[in-house]
């Protein structure tokens, strides 16, 4: 330390000029101690803070909650409708396909005729296709599936009826057979 | 004897601590002249150091359970408004150390005169010091914090505070020359 920073150090004393009011001073932080509302005010804020911030988290989560409800509900719901459909097609597929054989397998109609009923059961085919598809789409899916039904009666009644005709006529000639 | 220092006003501050008002209020006047020349030299303004006053001993009244006869009361009251004055200056975005430019202005006045020894000129050097080299002369030469406090309080390097007062010394003799 030089003869400078001791010069200063031992004058330190005289940096001490001013004077303050005592009293004014005083009687702000006598004020100031005796009202400990600042303290509470902000605590209650706190605690008004705290309980929005909780009443905010609680609503998200409500609405969350509503949400993945929901979700889980129309998955469900999703999931069962799914499988009614697996069940109808798993039933009526198999039908269709029996007497799609049926007809195929018959030896009094001309392969022809078989191709052209054939094509018009592609057509169905089709219409069942598309139908399968808007399923997916999830529209009104009751009404969709009562048109995937009526599909599937309509092949079934048309090779029904084909069978039908295929097979009446054999039937009276042998009727004829016993008049006669 | 160090002991002795450390406990003075012991009675008062036990008092205070138990929330007398009394005891609050006396040591309130046996320190608050000294507090407030601290508080000036460091904001260099007195309605802000009575402002940093006010606010040091609301704390210092509200906190002092947390006082343990560490130091001296006076040195842990006088921390509390240093770091009030300082968190002040930094509100008033008054730099707390010096600009660089003041360097370039220092190497101007290396071979200096030997300095005037005269306290008012030096008192007045101060006053005319940048922002920064005045908080760091007062603090190092007035308040009698070493550099290690130093760096604590301002927030910078132990090696920062030793060449910053360094700068402010010379700048500080320069001024006081001229005078």
């Amino acid at each position: 330390m030089d003869n400078f920073e001791k010069y200063i150090q031992k004058n330190k004393d005289q940096f001490d000029e001013h004077k303050v009011d005592h009293l004014k001073i005083w009687n702000q932080i006598e004020t100031e101690l005796e009202t400990p509302k600042t303290i509470s005010l902000f605590r209650k804020f706190s605690i008004v803070k705290v309980a929005a911030t909780l009443l905010i988290l609680i609503g998200a989560f409500s609405i969350v909650r509503f949400y993945k409800i929901s979700e889980i509900n129309f998955n469900s719901e999703k999931m069962i409708v799914n499988q009614e459909l697996r069940d109808i097609d798993v039933y009526y597929k198999n039908l269709v396909s029996f007497q799609v054989q049926l007809v195929q397998k018959n030896t009094k109609l001309l392969p022809e005729e078989k191709k052209e009923f054939l094509s018009f059961m592609d057509e169905l085919d089709e219409e069942y296709n598309t139908l399968k598809k808007e399923m997916t789409q999830n529209l009104n899916n009751e009404y969709i599936l009562e048109a995937i039904i009526n599909n599937y009666k309509k092949r079934i009644e048309l090779i029904e009826n084909l069978l039908k005709q295929i097979n009446t006529p054999q039937n009276s000639n042998d009727n004829e057979g016993y008049i006669l | 004897m160090e002991t002795n220092i450390i406990y003075t006003h012991k009675k008062l501050v036990e008092n205070s601590k138990a929330g007398d008002r009394n005891s609050q209020y006396q040591l309130y006047e046996l320190y608050v002249n000294a507090m407030f020349n601290v508080s000036i030299r460091m904001v260099g303004s007195k309605e802000d150091a009575e402002d940093v006053i006010q606010e040091s001993f609301i704390e210092a009244f509200r906190k002092l359970n947390s006082f343990r006869y560490e130091s001296t009361f006076g040195s842990w009251l006088k921390r509390i408004v240093i770091n009030k004055s300082i968190n002040h200056l930094k509100l008033k975005k008054i730099p707390i150390t010096p600009l660089d430019h003041y360097e370039y202005q220092i190497s101007e006045v290396t071979n200096q005169e030997a300095p005037v020894l005269d306290i008012n000129k030096i008192k007045k050097g101060i006053k005319l010091l940048p922002d920064g080299y005045s908080q760091i002369i007062t603090l190092y030469l007035i308040e009698g914090y070493d550099h290690i406090e130093i760096s604590e309080i301002l927030g910078i390097t132990i090696s920062t505070s030793k060449s910053q007062y360094h700068r402010a010394k010379k700048k500080l003799i320069a001024i006081v020359n001229t005078l």
